[in-house]
């Protein structure tokens, strides 16, 4: 993954509050999927989706031990999310897309 | 890290007369369309267009749990149309009382206070944009990093939780 790519999914899989929550808990230290399921009202199997979410994302990593895996959290991509300027720098792109497509499609229905 | 440079720039060329970007600034229901981030709304804009005169944005995401929403509140410094904008930004309540970053769950070190720079000139038919985006670094020394973020985090979803 590119850096932006690694950044639009690291913005993804924050947008939710249960992932925000499996994070900070991994702030903490290293926890298995049991533990990190355990203060939430879901199914396991709904708790390790939202885990595979940032694995995919590279927010976390999964230790080998075939059994209990353990969850790590992984600092790397947060670290540019964190950092003000990459932050608004990414929000203001996509921001500007949106605007030149607007201004597009208003050129388009005034020519046409 | 005070000498840490916080500011955005960024430049576009749009295929677009100066006065209708000049618009995608300046008119509420235009503004609505593009300014939301991610996947967020943006159900209010208010912007009494004079200097001086107050801005206040309101972005919301909707999630199956929640709706958050997140409030902006600046001033308008200064207004040369078509081609200069500069306004203000901070993070408020929906009264808009200024709020600190921190206090939001955002990093130590995010300015308090921001400042939004437009700079629009029309060549050929296209306009060239140029934004940018400036901390106001007041009181807000830095060297926080991801760590504390983190102890942000927590706090915020221990308390939504």
């Amino acid at each position: 993954m590119n850096e932006s790519d690694q950044l639009d999914a690291a913005f993804a899989a924050l947008a939710n509050p249960t992932r925000r929550a499996i994070l900070a808990r991994l702030a903490q230290g290293q926890a298995t999927v049991n533990a990190l399921a355990e203060p939430f009202d879901m199914s396991l199997p709904a708790v390790s989706k939202h885990i595979r979410v940032l694995e995919a994302a590279g927010l976390i990593t999964r230790g080998k031990n075939a059994q209990f895996r353990p969850c790590t959290l992984n600092a790397k991509p947060l670290e540019s999310i964190t950092n003000w300027t990459e932050q608004y720098r990414h929000i203001w792109d996509a921001r500007f897309d949106r605007m030149g497509s607007i201004l597009k499609n208003m050129k388009e229905a005034k020519d046409g | 890290m005070d000498d840490q440079q916080k500011w955005v720039k960024i430049q576009r060329a749009f295929e677009a007369p100066i006065d209708a970007v000049w618009k995608m600034w300046t008119d509420p229901d235009l503004f609505k369309q593009w300014y939301g981030p991610m996947g967020m709304s943006v159900p209010t804009a208010e912007m009494n267009l004079v200097v001086g005169g107050t801005r206040k944005i309101c972005m919301e995401m909707k999630t199956p749990e929640r709706t958050m929403s997140m409030w902006f509140i600046g001033v308008y410094k200064e207004i040369n149309s078509p081609s200069r904008l500069i306004y203000t930004e901070s993070m408020c309540d929906a009264d808009g009382t200024i709020l600190s970053p921190e206090s939001m769950g955002m990093p130590a070190g995010h300015p308090d206070v921001t400042e939004v720079i437009v700079d629009l000139h029309e060549t050929n038919g296209k306009t060239i944009m140029t934004m940018v985006h400036v901390g106001v670094p007041e009181g807000s020394a830095g060297g926080g990093g991801w760590k504390q973020a983190f102890e942000k985090l927590a706090e915020l979803v221990s308390k939504t939780a």
